[in-house]
């Protein structure tokens, strides 16, 4: 019997890719940054690529992303016009902006930060504190996930922010990653580092956008860390063309009274993977996990959240809704998992999913794993139409029936997009999520 | 303006209206009364256009066109408003929004230009007022947690603000206490006008003594059994519908299922 195989081989244009790469990565001559990036390729080069055979990755075939040969993209110029229908956060946002990969300093606003904030790029502080910087992006070398050790290899573009113990940052800060496709397939490696120190205070923006058209791979990788009684807000925004894949995964640990609400809006892209792994490591944290995808055409959307309850007395709540349209297809597997000592814990997830058409297809894994026995968990997801009745209902009084549909689309919609943070934000994924409704024209002022 | 010769309706392959026939002039008021299962709400249904209800034999025309063929919002914008018996709750919908979306719509298939920010308003004010609608359930989603009561004022507000040529009432004065039946009859009353018909269903006389019809109807299963003037509807409430209608038609209130 033949054994199922785990992976396939990475194609030999990584190993292209990486030659050249690593002479050109900030640091590329700091022995300690190339000996981890090395180090990091070799590792990737072990784990291979995922098949659908892994059951993290059964609904998500990255086959047909990873099998064409990808470099990195060089640097391109872009206007303030061309991103203006991507910024958000208001006309005080700090904002960092990347495209295809580079950071884009003369449209980057992040000077004059008051003490106790940084924010500057990881290639800097890679060159600046390589032996601690590459300390802390190391703590995800204990995953066992391919991708994560190819952005490891890669490793120099992304946003480096730090808060220290006490400090509120008042300004949202906008990370804008730009994917302006080119004629040759390419991919980018950012990684986003956010630690808050005890007490600290953050409303971050993650925008990835795209334009024109081209094959691109965005293999992304966040670390978060809060301190003590922290509280950090992170709205996401995914605005990615047909072209364009993006493979994310989250590493979130949080200690004591720390509170996250992030909020992701998967508004397009070929292929979209977003993984969150949060470890609770503590006592009365909050962890609030909200999510809104709208796939339409062909595109593939997958979701996978794992929350580790480490510590006894924290909350959790997932709460993802999606809109099948069309033939695309959309997955998601949440998964609780709440360890020995965590009694008191209060877990939540909630999945709820609108197929629109015959051919549109949900993958919904609610899950719950639970090794103590003082807990109140509940897990749920469901998948439907819209309601014939309230459809009628609505027709009834003139509205036609495409408007009716949008209407009541945006509506289940609209319940996740209320819990964004920012209001600009807000307003973008309203816009956004309209124009993707056959009717939505007709509902502009939703917006 | 309605006319309906010879309707036969089934649902779900269960025949519900037999042979059915009906006129409604402008300025005319019909009480359509009958028992539960009698075909009173699937009547409403097939003229407000529902899914789900195959009319195998018959006509039904508004203003010389054929009803049957229009989707349920050309009927709208021909002018058809159905007052429902169960108004539907819609969450992340907000009742106002949706008030002036369902407007322009409307003046939109009426070849109207759409209606103002401000005008609109007003116009809402003024009605909401006449139906006791508060502010606070305008700006709530619609008819999302409203009470009975408050969801069959909704209901004719609605109709008071798209101004429809023909009002069907489908058991509006079911779940209202005696205040919010006057009020909902005032509202109704107010709508009456030359050039407005209007068909009325409801279970009990009561409804009738606010809004006085010009003819009453017994529908019973699934045809008209008896038309008269009001004071049918007096005779029907004392002697009930097998005094009326004659001993096999004794029970039929006890029927169950409302269709």
């Amino acid at each position: 019997m033949a054994v199922a195989r785990r992976t396939i081989e990475p194609v030999p244009a990584f190993e292209a890719a990486f030659a050249q790469a690593r002479e050109r990565l900030p640091g590329a001559k700091l022995p300690a940054l190339a000996d981890w990036r090395q180090a990091s390729f070799a590792r990737f080069r072990e784990q291979g690529i995922p098949t659908n055979r892994v059951e993290a990755w059964k609904y998500t075939n990255v086959a047909r992303v990873v099998n064409v040969p990808m470099g990195l993209a060089p640097k391109v110029q872009v206007r303030l016009d061309d991103l203006a229908p991507y910024l958000a956060g208001g006309p005080k946002a700090r904002r960092m902006i990347f495209v295809n990969g580079h950071v884009v300093p003369e449209l980057c606003h992040i000077e004059s930060l008051p003490a106790g904030l940084r924010i500057t790029s990881l290639g800097k502080v890679l060159e600046a504190e390589p032996e601690k910087v590459t300390a802390i992006l190391r703590a995800t070398a204990e995953d066992d996930r391919s991708f994560t050790a190819l952005n490891a290899a890669f490793a120099g573009s992304g946003a480096w922010i730090e808060v220290d113990d006490g400090v509120e940052v008042v300004e949202p800060l906008q990370l804008l990653f730009l994917t302006v496709g080119r004629p040759e397939p390419f991919m980018t490696h950012p990684r986003n580092v956010v630690r808050l120190g005890k007490g600290a205070k953050l409303r971050l923006i993650e925008t990835h956008a795209g334009s024109g058209e081209g094959q691109s791979l965005t293999n992304l990788v966040t670390q978060i860390e809060l301190g003590p009684d922290s509280a950090l807000e992170q709205d996401r925004v995914e605005l990615l063309n047909d072209g364009a894949s993006h493979i994310g995964k989250a590493y979130v640990r949080l200690a004591d009274r720390a509170r996250l609400v992030q909020t992701v809006a998967t508004l397009g892209g070929g292929l979209v993977r977003n993984e969150t792994e949060a470890r609770l490591d503590g006592s009365n944290i909050e962890c609030l996990l909200n999510g809104l995808y709208l796939a339409c055409g062909k595109e593939h959307v997958d979701n996978l959240i794992r929350v580790h309850h480490e510590k006894p007395a924290s909350h959790s709540d997932q709460f993802y809704k999606g809109v099948i349209a069309d033939r695309a297809h959309a997955a998601f597997a949440g998964k609780i998992i709440v360890h020995k000592d965590a009694q008191k814990t209060n877990g939540y997830q909630k999945n709820d999913n609108l197929l629109l058409s015959d051919d549109a297809e949900i993958d919904t894994k609610p899950e719950l794993e639970i090794y103590a026995d003082d807990v109140k968990c509940s897990h749920g997801a469901t998948s439907g139409n819209l309601d014939p009745v309230a459809l009628f209902y609505l027709r009834s009084r003139g509205l036609e029936r495409e408007t009716a549909e949008s209407l009541l689309t945006f509506a289940f919609a609209a319940e996740v997009i209320e819990r964004f943070s920012d209001e600009t934000v807000r307003r973008q994924v309203r816009r956004v999520a309209l124009s993707r409704l056959p009717g939505g024209a007709a509902l502009g002022d939703l917006a | 303006m309605l006319e309906i010769k010879d309707l036969h309706v089934e649902v779900d392959g269960k025949k519900i209206i037999n042979g059915l026939s009906l006129e409604v002039g402008a300025g005319e008021v019909h009480a359509i009364m009958g028992p539960n299962g009698s075909g009173k709400s699937t009547l409403a249904y097939v003229l407000a256009g529902r899914e789900g209800y195959e009319v195998t034999k018959g006509s039904i025309t508004f203003d010389g066109q054929d009803l049957l063929e229009m989707e349920p919002e050309e009927r709208a914008a021909a002018g058809v408003f159905l007052a429902m018996q169960y108004p539907v709750e819609i969450p992340g919908v907000a009742n106002m929004y949706f008030l002036r979306q369902a407007m322009n719509a409307v003046r939109k298939a009426r070849g109207q230009p759409e209606i103002g920010a401000a005008e609109f308003m007003k116009k809402l004010r003024e009605k909401a007022r006449l139906m006791g609608v508060k502010d606070e359930l305008l700006k709530r989603d619609l008819n999302f947690g409203f009470s009975g009561g408050e969801k069959k004022r909704n209901e004719i507000l609605q109709m008071a603000m798209l101004e429809p040529r023909l009002c069907i009432l489908d058991e509006t004065d079911s779940g209202l206490d005696i205040d919010a039946l006057r009020t909902v009859a005032d509202g109704v009353n107010a709508l009456r006008d030359p050039s407005r018909g209007m068909i009325v269903i409801t279970h009990y006389q009561r409804l009738l003594d606010y809004i006085v019809p010009d003819r009453v109807h017994v529908l019973a299963r699934g045809a008209i059994q008896r038309s008269g003037s009001k004071e049918l509807a007096l005779e029907l409430e004392e002697g009930g519908y097998g005094a009326l209608l004659g001993p096999e038609f004794a029970h039929e209130s006890a029927s169950a299922g409302a269709a």
